[in-house]
């Protein structure tokens, strides 16, 4: 028997019953009516919704699993889909006449169609059944790509028929017509934030990581400090930036160059003088040593990091949100799906001893480098743009905010998103490098490997799925946080989100939140992909 | 060459593991490292290739203190089967094998071939192991894949930690075959442990007993069981050590070629009993023209049968009754014990009688070794 079917089953089949499908609402402000599946007179067509969700009960008591797994995932497709192709319909219906159906009082303008309960409980069944079906075809061995087609069948298909316009019914799609443009900019900076703030996190994060992972005093005291960050409630820590980064965007370039010389000089001497001398100190003087020459790195790196990522996201922004530079922005996209497209050729469908393999790795090279030189021609071309270093006459008049620094804004942003991303990225890669099975080092290094061979070749690999992990978790957390990030005024998808709650619209608070939420799924997927692919069958994990 | 020179192995926490060893590996010889778990085995072997740095002494390889080479260096020509098999679990057979051929920039094709040779020489079929990952193989196969890979790039000399520990008798005994006959062609220099003694016996030319990190004894096989240095070893190598003893005997070594009692087939009866007498043994064996064993006969059926030979013989096959030259002298024994003779016929591959070992022999070899204990210890 297979339970989770009946759940699905239930989830829909309850919700169908008790819960109403849709509402009207005369106007965009009004409160609405709200109607249950059975009410929609003279079209018996949404009683086919009932019977589906009924189905998946009477066949989780089929025993055949492999045909049972087919048919669950049938229903459950077809009742994702129609969950939401059949109340449009009525949906039109409503629209046809509103008055027949709304109070008398009612001040129609623009009645628009919400989706309601139901349909939320309908998609949740039909998913869970969904998944009920596809665990069956695991089960059974089923090949994974089929389970894969079984999986995204109906998300496919609810795609193509959004791109059709057949849910142009419901109000979140009217209010997506009516911000289309907006919301793509605004997604775009929602990607930019995670993208920058992840690449930096994963530099500084498994940085980090190694580092613990190769001296175990100074472990607790990296893994205590990122834990702690992650305790902060991101609105706070986005308030807490504001005044030290509002300081800094004053500081005039130069004066700020400056400091970070003698940041840097301090740093180093104090690297130098634990190199030195950290073997002969007591262990106690020896921790306060190390303390402070993590923190002397730590201020010119941030320094550094800090005004390059701002600079950089402001680049970025330019340079693929304003439309001027559109030719370039394709020409990176085609290099890198060249790049892409050779390198897994080269990877997965050239054999070893082929001649070709070395062809195809000059080209990914070439087009790999051809991929960097045009992005930075793209920030060549703008940061020519006014609206990057606009009106700066001279060096010395330039301060560090026309870098793109300042209290509000991307660069506090950015900079709390990344703290936020380093936790799981530094636990992962400790924890990763530091579960490798020392037997295995071991015969590494009886067989000659030099250090770095066994970084790359053994411990690296081995670590990789529990680091790709940490990736993961840190960009969904990413997605999620970075709608805070409005609240300074840096912009994304949060915006519509609290825009909705100021002016009590639902659609538009999920016209922010589902974007955001179907950009963690693809993150999501798009990395336990390149996990999967870049992880040896050897250790991968056997899918439940 | 691998000399040990006082060598001490003192570990941080100021454990001394290895107490001044001294001790020569051969070339071309197995040298058996045995002794009781946590004698130091392990710690010996580890400073060979500086796994382990050497507290005090030295150790020389081919002639250098081995701290002369680089390390890497040093240890892609010291092939090493760890303890705990230690196969690269995201690596195939194939590239778990090839890792030091390819370090040493080996071609592709001769890796490849080179792989399959070794994995067809420790009993795995290549075209079925070759692409497999560690995780879908036994204990034992994957110890076999970590052997193979020692042997990878035939490095001149090898360090084995248990290398046949997780393998079945039946497997263990035919592994143990093979790489002895390989080593009778390739020589290499080879330290190996196992806490078997029967195996230490077997694939031993010298055998070094250690215990709490000191040289106990350290001599050929048959020295070390004729001579038990004292009572540690003597337990050691445990209270059947004649008997190991003549498992070290081969019996081309104790066979007498001339003394065969054998009647042909169609000889008389009188015949046999002659052949009885004049030998003094209780029976005569039987072949036929070709000198084929075909059984053997004793006074008791010629008394039922004193017409016919063929009738007063009892026929067995020269696979049951007959040993080889090439068999142990301890199976000899064995056959004997079992069929209640005093001795037994020595065939040839294809059955004729080539001579014959009698219990006699055997318990000379025994007693001679006795009356030389018995000489050292006065
Ligand atoms: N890193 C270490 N630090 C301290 N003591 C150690 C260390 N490694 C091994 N020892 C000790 O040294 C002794 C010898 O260990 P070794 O591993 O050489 O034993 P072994 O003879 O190989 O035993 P086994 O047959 O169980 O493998 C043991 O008593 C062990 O506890
Ligand atoms: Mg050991």
């Amino acid at each position: 028997m297979n339970r989770i079917a009946m759940l699905g089953g239930l989830i829909a089949g309850l919700g169908f019953f008790f819960l109403p499908t849709l509402a009207l609402k005369p106007n965009r402000l009004a409160p609405g009516t709200s109607f249950n599946l059975f009410e929609f007179q003279g079209d018996d067509r949404y009683l086919v919704l009932f019977v589906l969700a009924l189905l998946p009960i009477l066949l989780s008591f089929r025993h055949d699993v492999e045909s049972r797994g087919w048919l669950l995932v049938g229903t459950g497709s077809l009742l994702f889909v129609l969950t939401l192709v059949l109340p449009a319909g009525a949906g039109r219906l409503l629209l046809e006449t509103p008055e027949a159906f709304l109070d008398g009082g009612a001040f129609i303008r623009n009645p628009r169609i919400l989706p309601a309960g139901a349909i939320a409980t309908g998609l949740l069944g039909a998913y869970v059944t969904l998944f009920a079906g596809v665990r069956d075809l695991a089960k059974v061995e089923v090949q994974t790509w089929l389970q894969a087609l079984a999986t995204w069948l109906a998300p496919i298909v609810t795609l193509l028929l959004l791109l059709n316009g057949t849910f142009d019914v419901y109000s979140i799609m009217v209010e997506f017509y009516a911000n289309g443009a907006a919301l793509e900019q605004k997604f775009v900076e929602h990607l930019m934030f995670v993208f920058i703030s992840l690449g930096v996190g994963f530099v500084v994060g498994v940085g980090l990581g190694l580092w613990a992972s190769r001296d175990e005093r100074l472990a607790p005291i990296i893994l205590y400090a990122v834990g702690i960050i992650q305790t902060i409630p991101s609105l706070a820590l986005f308030g807490v930036l504001l005044v030290p980064l509002a300081r800094l965007g004053d500081q005039s370039f130069l004066a700020t160059a400056g400091f970070f010389g003698i940041a840097l000089v301090v740093a180093v001497a104090l690297a130098g003088s634990y190199a030195l001398l950290a073997d002969r100190e007591p262990g106690r003087v020896r921790i306060v040593h190390l303390i402070a020459t993590a923190i002397g790195a730590a201020v010119p790196l941030a320094l550094f990091v800090g005004v390059l990522v701002s600079f950089v996201f402001r680049l970025a922004n330019v340079g693929f949100t304003s439309g001027a530079y559109g030719d370039t922005t394709g020409t990176i996209l085609v290099l890198l799906l060249a790049a892409l497209a050779t390198w897994g050729v080269g990877r997965w469908f050239v054999p070893d001893e082929s001649r070709w393999r070395r062809g195809l790795k000059v080209a990914n090279w070439s087009l790999s480098a051809a991929t960097a030189v045009a992005v930075v021609v793209l920030f060549v071309q703008a940061s020519g743009s006014n609206r990057v270093l606009g009106g700066v006459e001279s060096l010395s008049a330039l301060t560090i905010r026309d870098l793109g620094v300042s209290g509000i804004g991307v660069a506090p942003a950015l900079i709390a998103l990344t703290l936020y991303s380093l936790l799981p990225l530094v636990r992962n890669t400790y924890a990763g490098l530091n579960n490798v099975d020392l037997a295995i080092i071991d015969s590494g290094r009886g067989m000659g490997m030099t250090p770095s061979q066994r970084f790359f070749q053994i411990e690296l690999p081995l670590a990789f799925p529990v680091i790709m992990a940490g990736v993961r978790n840190a960009g969904v957390a990413l997605v999620g946080i970075g709608t805070v990030a409005t609240v300074i005024g840096a912009g994304g998808l949060g915006d519509f989100v609290i825009q909705g709650i100021v002016n009590t619209s639902i659609d538009q608070i999920l016209l922010g939140a589902i974007p955001a939420i179907a950009l963690a799924l693809v993150l999501d997927a798009v990395l336990r992909g390149v996990e999967g692919l870049l992880t040896s069958p050897g250790i991968r994990q056997v899918q439940q | 060459m691998i000399e040990f020179q006082n060598v001490v192995k003192r570990f941080p926490d100021g454990f001394t593991a290895v107490k001044g060893l001294n001790l020569t590996v051969h070339d071309g010889e197995i040298t058996v490292f045995i002794g009781p778990s946590g004698c130091g085995k392990t710690t010996s072997m580890r400073m060979v290739n500086r796994l382990l740095s050497i507290t005090e002494g030295k150790i020389l390889v081919e002639g250098r203190d081995n701290r002369d080479f680089p390390a890497e260096e040093l240890r892609r020509k010291i092939g090493y089967a760890i303890q705990q098999i230690g196969l690269f679990p995201h690596f195939t057979v194939l590239d778990n094998i090839a890792v030091v051929p390819r370090m040493l920039g080996w071609e592709e094709s001769r890796i490849r071939k080179r792989v399959d040779e070794l994995l067809d020489l420790v009993g795995l079929d290549p075209d079925i192991n070759r692409d497999k990952y560690p995780r879908q193989l036994s204990g034992g196969q994957q110890q076999r894949v970590g052997v193979a890979r020692a042997l990878g790039a035939d490095p001149p000399i090898m360090l084995m930690d248990e290398p046949f520990g997780a393998i079945d008798p039946i497997t263990r005994e035919v592994l143990q075959e093979e790489f002895l006959a390989i080593q009778q062609e390739i020589g290499k220099t080879i330290i190996f442990v196992t806490h078997d003694i029967d195996e230490a016996i077997k694939m031993g030319d010298r055998i070094a007993i250690l215990r709490d990190g000191a040289l106990e004894q350290y001599d050929t096989p048959d020295n070390i069981l004729a001579h038990p240095k004292d009572r540690f070893v003597r337990d050691f190598v445990g209270s059947d050590r004649s008997l190991k003893r003549l498992g070290l005997v081969r019996v081309s070594e104790l066979m007498d070629p001339e003394s065969k009692p054998l009647v042909r087939m169609r000889d008389s009866t009188d015949k046999a009993r002659q052949v009885i007498e004049e030998h003094k043994v209780r029976s005569a064996f039987v072949v036929d023209d070709e000198g084929v064993l075909k059984g053997w006969v004793d006074l008791d059926g010629i008394r039922h049968a004193p017409n016919s030979l063929i009738d007063a013989m009892m026929e067995a096959d020269f696979h049951e009754i007959g040993v080889r030259k090439g068999n142990t002298a301890r199976e000899a024994l064995s056959a004997m014990v079992a069929r209640g003779f005093r001795i037994t016929p020595v065939v040839d591959k294809n059955g004729r009688l080539v001579g014959s070992i009698t219990l006699k022999a055997l318990q000379d070899l025994a007693e001679q070794e006795w009356s030389e204990e018995e000489a050292t210890a006065s």
